[in-house]
């Protein structure tokens, strides 16, 4: 029989934080688990090393706001000069006003759309709802899932360590 | 925190709980899914609402009068260009910032009472945005050539005047929908999940799964939400305060007795807070008896929001005061004379009424026994919702109405026009407040329920 999984519920996100930590220190690396909100260090805990999206975020910020100068410079420098009394055609305290509108909204839009490309989300289906016990109808529960494809899978251990790392229901997840 | 006596006797905490009773997660999306998902309404929201789509008729019938007729339809003369139109924009725009303020700079000082009210705030901003964007362009008299002013190419081979700060105040206010609305989404994207998870009809499955975007809380999913949401707070921080100050400097750019003052863009930051603080505790007020979630949005919320009332209120009276100083200080015979004829003039009436609802009447915040009544607090913010109007509308009117040559004085008065399109757009925007409510959860339900995890964790932690 095939299966995606294990997916065990825990009570709360003290005994999931503990439970992924002690998963991870025996050596399992595809785990994940799931949560109603965010857990302080559950994340660390699975072995995730930290986010790319500032960088993302200030990529976006200095691209907005270098494109909008870009924009300024080319119209009134070289599309269409209009000399005023001489005064200068780059007028830079003004423009910056609206580049740092544009840098704003390109960080904004980094940040966004960088925060659904690293999820992968949107995502149509993900096996984990296949699971019973996995719902978010009464806000969500505390669940840790280890994939069958992690290495030191064994079904019966693994489900006996679950169950002995304090978990209230253990369920395989169909793929 | 420590109690202090009350002279009857009786013991009032000195800060009331952020949340009242014991809560868990199941029971707090039960009750805030409830709202969303329940089949019939109660009578009330549809008469409600009744009366306010009569508005949204009234909105839409003024605005097509407006547009066949032209911008002479409403108060609006020569030499006062700008009337009603420009005045409402800033106060929509203002009613805005308050949102942002709770999601987005609560957020980053850790305030943990945000947490409730933060989601109808930032639905607050939205909608109010949306009015205050359409104001400017029907000004335009001209409006469906707004779009003259993006960067487009075109046959007439012209440019936006990059220099002008109502070229800076379009892309401040489309920047900052933008940012709004991807906040806004963003925060509501695990509470979707929520809702798709309890909607029973096949419809709303549907329409809350797709809008999910399949969210199903992973941690590695939760870590990018939780940088990038704090992400998004510190960028729209700044870009609160700039687009009410590049409000502000459309009037201050300009050599008009009374509009150009350096004052102007904190005035109009701090005047924006106050007003859309007052906004906030308007409609806070009825949604929390209406829905009874006053164990969620507790006093301690209006009393939090009316001492920001307070400090944003003081910071405006400033505001005032320097204003009538340095026009006598200035010396300036125009100043002066623009001054003296708000305070005695055609427009005095509404300048006096102003400062009473501004300056006078916050002073009742003072009290703590105000602050925690509320009537009392209802009745001072819709108090302060007025006193702005009539602030932004003294500041817009009565500048060009006495400018620098005597035989182009003149007044505006306002037709019937001006209160329909105002109070058109106040329906339409409660209107909107109605349907969120009703279409997607009023209360961040995510984040209360790690309050309330957070509030046993302590409660156990000191049995």
């Amino acid at each position: 029989m095939s299966r995606y999984g294990l997916l065990a519920r825990f009570s709360g996100p003290e005994a999931l934080s503990e439970a992924a930590r002690r998963l991870r220190e025996r050596g399992y690396r595809r785990i994940d688990a799931f949560s109603p909100f965010p857990v302080p260090g559950l994340a660390a805990a699975l072995g995730m090393r930290g986010t790319r999206l500032q960088w993302a975020a200030l990529a976006g910020g200095l691209l907005g706001a270098a494109a909008t100068y870009a924009l300024i410079l080319y119209s009134v420098v070289i599309d269409y000069p209009i000399n005023v009394g001489g005064r200068a055609l780059n007028a830079w305290p003004a423009y910056l006003v609206l580049a740092f509108e544009g840098g704003i909204l390109g960080a904004a839009l980094a940040t966004f759309f960088g925060m659904l490309v690293g999820n992968r989300l949107p995502e149509y289906h993900h096996p984990v709802f296949n699971a019973r016990t996995f719902s978010h109808a009464a806000g969500g529960g505390f669940f840790l899932l280890v994939e069958a494809a992690d290495p030191r899978f064994r079904a019966e251990e693994t489900q006996a360590l679950l169950a002995a790392l304090g978990a209230e229901h253990v369920e395989e997840v169909a793929p | 925190m420590a109690e202090t006596a009350r002279p009857d006797g009786e013991r009032e905490p000195a800060r009331p709980p952020v949340m009242v009773g014991r809560h868990d997660l199941p029971e707090i999306s039960e009750r805030i899914g409830a709202i969303v998902l329940r089949g019939a309404l109660p009578r009330g929201f549809w008469l409600a609402f009744f009366g306010l789509f009569v508005l949204v008729l009234v909105f839409l019938y003024s605005i097509t009068y407006l547009v066949s007729v032209g911008v002479g339809a409403y108060g609006i003369n020569i030499p006062v260009a700008w009337g009603t139109m420009i005045s409402s924009f800033v106060w929509w725009i203002g009613i805005g910032h308050a949102g942002t303020l709770i999601s987005a700079v609560l957020l980053l000082l850790r305030q943990p009472w945000r947490a409730s009210i933060n989601r109808f705030a930032e639905a607050m901003t939205l909608f109010a945005v949306a009015m205050a964007g359409l104001y400017p362009i029907l000004h335009l008299g001209r409006p469906w050539y707004f779009y003259w002013l993006l960067p487009l190419p075109n046959t007439h081979m012209h440019w936006p005047q990059w220099r002008s700060p109502l070229v800076w105040d379009f892309a401040a206010i489309a920047t900052y929908g933008v940012v709004s609305l991807l906040f806004w989404y963003m925060g509501l994207l695990p509470d979707l999940a929520v809702l798709r998870d309890r909607a029973r009809s096949r419809g709303r499955q549907l329409l809350y799964g797709i809008l999910a975007l399949g969210w199903r809380g992973s941690a590695f999913h939760w870590a990018r939400f939780e940088s990038s949401y704090y992400m998004l707070a510190a960028l729209a921080a700044p870009l609160v305060v700039s687009v009410h100050s590049i409000v502000s400097i459309d009037f201050a750019y300009a050599m008009v007795p009374g509009y150009h003052s350096t004052i102007f863009p904190p005035y109009f930051v701090a005047g924006a807070l106050y007003s859309g603080f007052a906004m906030v505790v308007t409609i806070a007020i009825p949604l929390r008896r209406a829905f009874s979630v006053e164990d969620l949005i507790t006093v301690r919320h209006m009393d939090n929001a009316a001492k920001i009332m307070i400090a944003a209120g003081m910071i405006v009276t400033y505001g005032y005061v320097s204003e009538a100083f340095f026009a006598w200080y200035s010396g300036e015979s125009y100043e002066r004379r623009m001054m003296w004829s708000r305070v005695v003039g055609p427009y005095a009436w509404m300048f006096w009424a102003m400062i009473v609802c501004n300056a006078v009447v916050l002073q009742a915040l003072w009290w703590r026994r105000v602050r925690r009544s509320m009537p009392a607090l209802f009745v001072i913010a819709l108090a302060i919702n007025v006193g702005m109007w009539l602030e932004r509308y003294v500041i817009v009117v009565s500048g060009p109405s006495r400018g620098y040559l005597p035989a182009a004085w003149n007044d505006q008065s306002l037709t019937w026009l001006d209160f329909g399109i105002f109070f058109g757009s106040l329906g339409t925007f409660l209107a909107l407040v109605f349907l969120f409510v009703r279409v997607l959860p009023a209360i961040t339900i995510f984040e209360v329920g790690e309050l309330a995890h957070e509030r046993r964790q302590a409660q156990e932690g000191t049995r």
